[in-house]
């Protein structure tokens, strides 16, 4: 009887969760197939670009040295193991990044799926259906896994076909798969803990981008072996794309994906619908002095005091690596004959790698500001900014209040992780000033707000348009970190603000450019509140 | 300079969303001191009316005219004469309830304390809750609150009372009429017809982006059939033979029921004598036949 019991139980677990998956996928599928698309785009184009910029050997090796003595990429795309041949190349540069955002796909796959449909009242209409409890998380998961298999076979598809080696893509397919499902496991924890989707997703992505920057640390100051199984985006570096082709480290990624679904299903029996595990604490009943920079700091301070810790964090692990440059440059024989020929000072190379990571956290940074002015227009398209127009508030007074806080805070940020970074930094022998590491972070600031220009132009003017606010972080992203290794002409990398950020130690730094820089950032914040006292709001 | 006679004067109004016409030459005038019921079916183009008049969108063609001045234009100065209450109220999901309706009356230039507590109570909100917590009522009540604690001189309303209990829709309905005797224009989007019927000194009914009627409620029905009903002894053969009576309908035991235009309820008495009429009812139009048949010709088109 036990028996029947328990398995006439299971059947009823997944009662109408077939269904649900099927119109779920059908909604879903617009969404899910750029992603897709996008991260086998990632790993096709560095089969593709290999072997048309590095055609023979000593390009190669020279490639090899440059990377091998740059801890900066190592960070962003993990260490190389072999960049001598293109499905060693395709597993550096494509690997981890792939992971992040397979990760990154599969934590919205199952955010949209679970708390934002709670917030919009739309698992209510599913849950009153015939369906069980758990029906709409498992959902959730099942569509995370879907684009997990989807994403691997593309890939792998994709990358043979452009001329990768059959074993190493498979693998490396099979890591951001793996890596689907694992964010897949955790967003489901995630999606039981926070009150809201918000606060769901940030939870969420707090533990991817710890990983990763976990992950990236690792890698770049080369530390002992056993420590890269501290984060799991590290086992999935330990499959060794290309080198060894390990599968087994797939099997605990697995593993964690089935232990989080478990534990989320756990989780939900505990909670309410439409309430987190986290309670919401009743507000105060009035607020007689809130006004329009009050309610700009509500609707942006839980995202951004995230940032700033993640900003602080950013700094710390940055500082510690600029301090430990010195041994990697010292313990490159390559570098070391640089040096040693007049051609770099130690202190110079120190530096224009201190500039480097503070241009990737000027790229964060300005995900921050872009993430405040999304916020502005889904506010517009959530009704909230209606009421708000409806009172003796101006247009330009609603947009400069967001806009002020994604300006003070991609400053602050900078100035955060700089402060941090010089301190950690400058306590060390390495040689590296804290003035000058703040000074580098404060200059690399307009050029942050060039980026976060591109969606204020968007949202003030055409809404319809802001995906251009994130592709021009990835075009700056892509320029600025890989442009160089591409020998792309000064005219391409000039296309980044980034490239006119001048370096504080220079003998001459070019202030102008600094000057340009403010002026595009101008026309475009121009563009934006002109745009948007013009247009309807909705 | 003499206040305005009329709060919302709008002649031919127009505005396209790309290829599609929502307003297609709307004219509504409102006079100082009047509720005035705005009436239509779904879609046809009230909340886009309410947002020209708002400013959140620019109108296409026509003349809109609102507490003397250009709603697209004189946005400030309009907007700290108004209070508007929307039909979907979305909250700032981490704000309570009580900082919404502050942050939305220190936006339009203070508000009335007093008032504000004497409403919260009235319409049993608990202020504490967060945006997110609150129930579709709810919700729509912190906006109603947030509206009538100011002193504005025009309400916008946007089918305000959707989601009310009927024990909070006689609240509002006290309330609105409060407002009316302090002598306050209201502008009120409704398809609570018992409302605007208990409210409204005048209705305006929109349809695909027209008004098609406007007048008092009184004016209204008399444009609008009778329904006479009536059991005939001796019923015609062919019932559609008499030609006064419209959409006639006559059961097994000679019951009859049809629609009379309003100047020809004489007329189809007499034709109908000869019947032998028993248990004769005539009544005007109820606001609701009113609409309906509105609704039906909608429908029909």
């Amino acid at each position: 009887m036990g028996r029947h019991t328990e398995a006439s139980h299971r059947r009823e677990v997944f009662t109408g969760t077939r269904t649900l998956l099927k119109v779920a996928l059908h909604q879903d599928r617009p969404k899910i197939a750029p992603w897709v698309g996008l991260i086998s785009v990632l790993s096709v184009s560095s089969i593709l670009a290999y072997r048309w910029i590095f055609p023979d050997l000593a390009d190669r090796k020279t490639l090899a040295m440059a990377i091998g003595a740059n801890p900066a990429m190592q960070l962003v795309f993990g260490a190389p193991r072999d960049l001598l041949t293109n499905d060693g190349f395709n597993a550096w540069r494509a690997g981890a990044l792939g992971a992040f955002f397979a990760g990154l796909m599969a934590i919205i796959i199952v955010v949209r799926n679970t708390r934002a449909d709670e917030d919009s009242g739309r698992a209510e209409l599913i849950a009153s259906g015939v369906i069980t409890r758990e029906a709409r998380l498992l959902v959730a998961v099942l569509m995370a896994t879907v684009a997990a298999v989807a994403l691997a076979v593309v890939c792998f598809l994709l990358t043979w076909a452009s001329g990768g080696e059959p074993h190493p893509t498979a693998v490396l397919s099979l890591t951001f798969a793996a890596s689907a499902l694992m964010y897949a496991g955790i967003a489901a924890v995630a999606a039981q803990l926070g009150s809201d989707a918000r606060s769901a997703s940030s939870i969420a992505i707090a533990v991817l981008g710890v990983s990763y920057v976990a992950r990236g640390y690792l890698d770049s100051t080369g530390a002992e072996e056993w420590t890269r199984w501290l984060t799991p985006l590290g086992w999935l570096e330990q499959t060794y794309p290309a080198t060894q082709n390990n599968l087994w480290p797939l099997v605990p990624a697995v593993l964690l994906a089935i232990a989080m679904v478990a534990l989320a299903l756990g989780l939900q029996r505990r909670r309410d619908f439409g309430l987190g595990l986290i309670a919401t604490r009743p507000g105060p009943a009035r607020a007689p002095g809130l006004g329009l920079p009050g309610l700009a700091v509500r609707i942006h301070r839980g995202s951004v005091i995230t940032w700033m810790i993640g900003f602080a964090f950013l700094g710390l692990v940055f500082g510690t690596l600029a301090a430990s440059v010195g041994d990697v440059f010292a313990s490159n024989p390559a570098m070391g004959a640089i040096i040693a020929s007049g051609a770099a000072t130690a202190e110079g190379l120190r530096f224009a790698f201190v500039a480097t990571i503070l241009h990737i956290v000027g790229i964060v940074t300005a995900v921050m500001g872009a993430q405040v002015l999304m916020r502005v227009y889904a506010e517009e398209t959530d009704d909230r900014v209606e009421p708000v127009l409806a009172t003796a508030t101006s247009r330009t007074a609603y947009l400069g209040s967001n806009v002020l806080i994604a300006l003070a805070s991609t400053a602050l940020g900078m100035a955060v992780a700089g402060t941090v970074m010089g301190l950690v930094a400058g306590a060390s022998d390495a040689g590296i000033g804290f003035g000058d590491v703040v000074r580098q972070a404060i200059v690399t600031i307009p050029a942050v707000w060039v980026l976060v220009g591109v969606s204020v132009a968007t949202v003030g003017a055409e809404p319809s348009r802001r995906i251009a606010g994130w592709l021009v972080i990835v075009a700056t992203f892509g320029i600025t970190l890989l442009g160089p290794t591409f020998k792309l002409p000064d005219w391409m990398l000039g296309i980044s603000p980034l490239y006119h950020v001048p370096n504080v130690q220079a003998p001459s730094p070019g202030w102008i450019s600094l000057a340009g820089l403010g002026a595009v950032a101008c026309l475009l914040y121009a563009v934006g509140f002109a745009g948007f006292r013009r247009r309807d709001v909705h | 300079m003499t206040p305005p006679e009329k709060v919302i004067a709008i002649e031919g109004l127009v505005k396209r969303f790309g290829s599609f016409t929502a307003l297609d030459g709307v004219d509504l005038d409102v006079g100082r001191g009047e509720v005035h019921g705005f009436l239509g079916p779904n879609g046809s183009g009230k909340s886009t009316t309410i947002r020209v008049l708002l400013g959140l969108l620019r109108a296409d063609g026509g003349h809109v005219e609102l507490l003397g001045g250009d709603p697209w234009r004189d946005v400030i100065a309009l907007h700290r004469r108004l209070a508007y209450v929307p039909g979907d109220v979305s909250l700032w999901p981490g704000l309570s309830g009580g900082q919404a309706i502050d942050l939305l009356g220190n936006l339009r230039g203070g508000l009335d304390r007093a008032r504000r507590d004497r409403l919260i109570e009235r319409f049993e909100l608990d202020p504490t809750k967060r945006g997110r917590q609150y129930s579709k009522g709810n919700r729509q009540k912190v906006a109603i609150v947030a509206a009538l604690s100011s002193d504005a001189e025009l309400l916008i309303l946007d089918e305000p009372t959707s989601g009310l209990d009927p024990l909070m829709e006689a609240v509002f309905q006290d309330e609105i009429a409060a407002v009316k005797d302090e002598g306050r224009t209201v502008l009120l989007s409704s398809h609570i017809l018992t409302e605007v019927e208990a409210l409204a000194d005048r209705v305006s009914i929109i349809r695909q982006g027209r008004i098609s009627q406007t007048g008092t409620l009184a004016e209204l029905r008399a444009q609008t059939r009778v329904t006479v009903s009536a059991r005939l002894a001796h019923p015609p053969t062919d019932i559609a033979s008499i030609p006064v009576l419209h959409d006639p309908h006559l059961d097994a035991h000679g019951r009859l029921t049809a629609t009379v235009e309003p100047d020809q309820v004489n007329a189809a008495m007499a034709a109908l004598v000869p019947h032998e009429m028993s248990q004769l009812t005539v009544s005007p139009a109820s606001l609701e036949d009113l609409f309906l048949r509105h609704y039906d010709d909608e429908r029909a088109s």
